[in-house]
């Protein structure tokens, strides 16, 4: 008699068992160290507060009038924020434990774990940045349109875009480890995407968040639907989320096979 | 399967039966079979070579290694630091890209087939953490046999014995950045036996762990190798442990193999045996008379006399002891000295480190 005839046969484990393994692991962490999280939302929060308060002290009404594109705009930011460092961070963490290589090494490879973490960093943000969110809506006193189906397809579709950019900045840390500090700057050019359809410059509609930004400021002040929006500009959309995360997932395989090649995969 | 009393898991071993999905198994016969002397292989190396940088600065990390590793032997890999020990398994492992050679896992080509050949393997590498630290043991366990291809609820079992083993039971609810350094080493080295991998490569195993968890580790190790069929290649600079552990020895030194047998073989080494003779005759003239005829490894001068060490083989200590016979010394002690592992190691590689 031996132990092993009490167990059943090792079943093999499909994607469904990686993504609830994935999903699992980020939801763990998420509630049982919720500071980063109450962190992220007192900076959020401590940053709009000085936004807004010393806004309205030098500019006055002018702010106040234009203040819902202002809280739509810095829920975005904040959002975007959440998910790009998220995962670049992140990856450089797997580097530095060790685990990015373990991973490497298994039947699924890194990447589609690196994307479910993305999506379980994006679910996160959108919690954090909901609460942030509406607590901006009670400081400011202000209401805004919120259809939670279109808010929630527009700004995800928006800030995948920013999630491959998080992939490419992993993949060029994994590389080149110095840089990566230098790459979390790129979060503070997010600001210039997300007002960038103030240009009313039609090539900015390719830039990562600029056209999402656009429709997420007229779905939450202008009412708009998500069924309401032209197709196009839904294809428009979904097609720079998908280029961005394409992008990112190229530069992140590139990055990496060549720090395979350099023998410097699990430097830090 | 592996006996055991009353449906007690007795060894790490009996804690890992039943690893292999069954769909998994026929690839993996048909694999086997494709090394010409019929022997069953679970790592073929051949003709690796590594060189990192250009020009005057290259270094070449690992020169033309060829290397097979049957299934269920447990191989030391041993060398002085910068021999490309690392680069060696990092290559076997895909984690660094070689200029030139093959790698077969289990009769699987690990650079054209890697997501098959990597449903075999899981390692512990050199200084890395290899688990997560705020998750705890049992979701460690979970997870890495998850991303190994194993679904968890099917192992939950083989994963309460084998935390059982390791001593870890009473703490597998703990996150692990919360235990010992001992322990959150025996975590990786049960995180890597989670999945279904059967070849694992660790890379300094006892690290940090106490006397006792290192034998009971040795000892399982060993128990896991002959019982299941496990493959290991273990990197360690424990002489101790690549001796009590490993059927066979692998010494690299500058990128390359220099020596490649049994423990046993490496030990017994050629026929030259050091003999270290005690006696009061052993006065300068005679030592500097010693010196000439034959190889003397050391001289330790006594109160009286001294005490000579001569490396020699069989016909070389008849003619020692007859010179000393024509010399009229009185033999107060003649002894052999057994080398150990680390002597080996060190007329091998010449003692340096890079």
């Amino acid at each position: 008699m031996s132990a092993g005839e009490f167990d059943a046969e090792p079943r093999p484990a499909g994607y469904y068992h990686l993504v609830r393994a994935v999903l699992y692991r980020e939801y763990v962490l998420f509630v049982r160290y919720p500071a980063n999280a109450v962190g992220g939302i007192v900076v959020s929060l401590f940053f709009f507060g000085l936004l807004f308060f010393g806004g309205r002290m030098l500019a006055g009404r002018a702010l106040t009038d234009s203040i819902e594109g202002i809280i739509v705009g810095y829920f975005l930011w904040t959002l975007s924020v959440g998910a790009y460092s998220s995962i670049s961070s992140d990856i450089g963490s797997e580097v530095q434990w060790g685990t990015l290589e373990r991973h490497v090494m298994t039947p699924f490879g890194f990447a589609p774990v690196a994307l479910l973490k993305g999506v379980a960093k994006i679910v996160r943000t959108f919690v954090t940045s909901g609460l942030v969110l509406s607590v901006m809506l009670v400081i400011t006193d202000t209401a805004l349109q919120i259809d939670l189906l279109t808010v929630v397809v527009v700004a995800a579709l928006t800030v995948a875009s920013v999630l491959g950019l998080g992939f490419a900045a992993g993949g060029i840390a994994v590389l080149y480890k110095q840089i990566g500090n230098w790459l979390n700057l790129l979060q503070f050019g997010f600001v210039v995407l997300i007002s960038a359809p103030a240009f009313d410059v039609g090539w900015a509609r390719l830039l990562p968040l600029a056209h999402g930004s656009g429709l997420l400021q007229r779905a939450m002040v202008g009412g708009v639907r998500l069924w309401e929006f032209p197709p196009t500009d839904l294809g428009l959309l979904v097609a720079v989320a998908a280029g961005y995360l394409g992008f990112g997932y190229v530069v992140f395989r590139l990055a990496t096979r060549r720090a395979r090649r350099l023998g410097v995969l699990g430097d830090y | 399967m592996l006996p055991h009393d009353g449906g007690v898991p007795s060894s790490l071993a009996d804690a890992l039966t039943d690893r292999r999905p069954s769909d998994d198994a026929a690839a993996t016969d048909r694999a086997l079979v494709d090394d010409a002397t019929g022997r069953d292989l679970a790592v073929a190396v051949e003709g690796l070579r590594k060189q990192f940088g250009t020009g005057p600065d290259a270094v070449t990390a690992v020169d033309d290694v060829s290397l097979e590793i049957e299934t269920g032997s447990v191989v030391g890999l041993l060398g002085p630091n910068g021999a490309g020990k690392t680069t060696l398994i990092k290559s076997i492992l895909g984690m660094v890209l070689p200029d030139a050679g093959t790698v077969r896992i289990r009769g699987i080509d690990v650079f054209e087939r890697p997501r098959e050949a990597y449903a075999h393997v899981d390692a512990m590498l050199e200084g890395a953490r290899n688990d997560y630290w705020r998750l705890t043991v049992r979701e460690n366990l979970r997870y890495f046999a998850t991303v190994g291809g194993v679904d968890p609820d099917s192992v939950a079992d083989r994963h309460d014995r084998l935390l059982d083993r390791l001593d870890l039971a009473d703490r597998a609810d703990v996150p692990v950045r919360d235990l010992s350094r001992g322990m959150k080493q025996k975590v990786s080295l049960a995180s890597v036996l989670a999945g279904n991998a059967d070849v694992v490569f660790l890379d300094e195993p006892t690290l940090g762990l106490d006397v006792e968890s290192s034998r009971t580790l040795q000892r399982e190790l060993r128990r896991l190798a002959e019982d299941r069929g496990l493959t290991v290649v273990l990197s360690s600079h424990d002489m101790h442990v690549v001796e009590t552990v490993c059927d066979r020895v692998v010494v690299m030194s500058e990128g390359r193999i220099v020596a490649d047998d049994t423990v046993d073989a490496l030990l017994r080494g050629d026929d030259a045996h050091n003999v270290r003779i005690t006696s009061a005759d052993f006065d300068a003239d005679l030592r500097a008379a010693l010196r000439d005829r034959f190889e003397v490894v050391a001289v330790e001068p006594l109160d009286r006399g001294a005490r000579v060490e001569v490396r020699t083989d069989s016909d070389g200590l008849y003619a020692l002891l007859a010179y000393l016979r024509t010399r009229g010394v009185a033999l107060e002690r003649v002894t052999t000295v057994e080398p150990d592992l680390e002597d080996v190691f060190v007329d091998l590689t010449g003692g340096e480190d890079r």
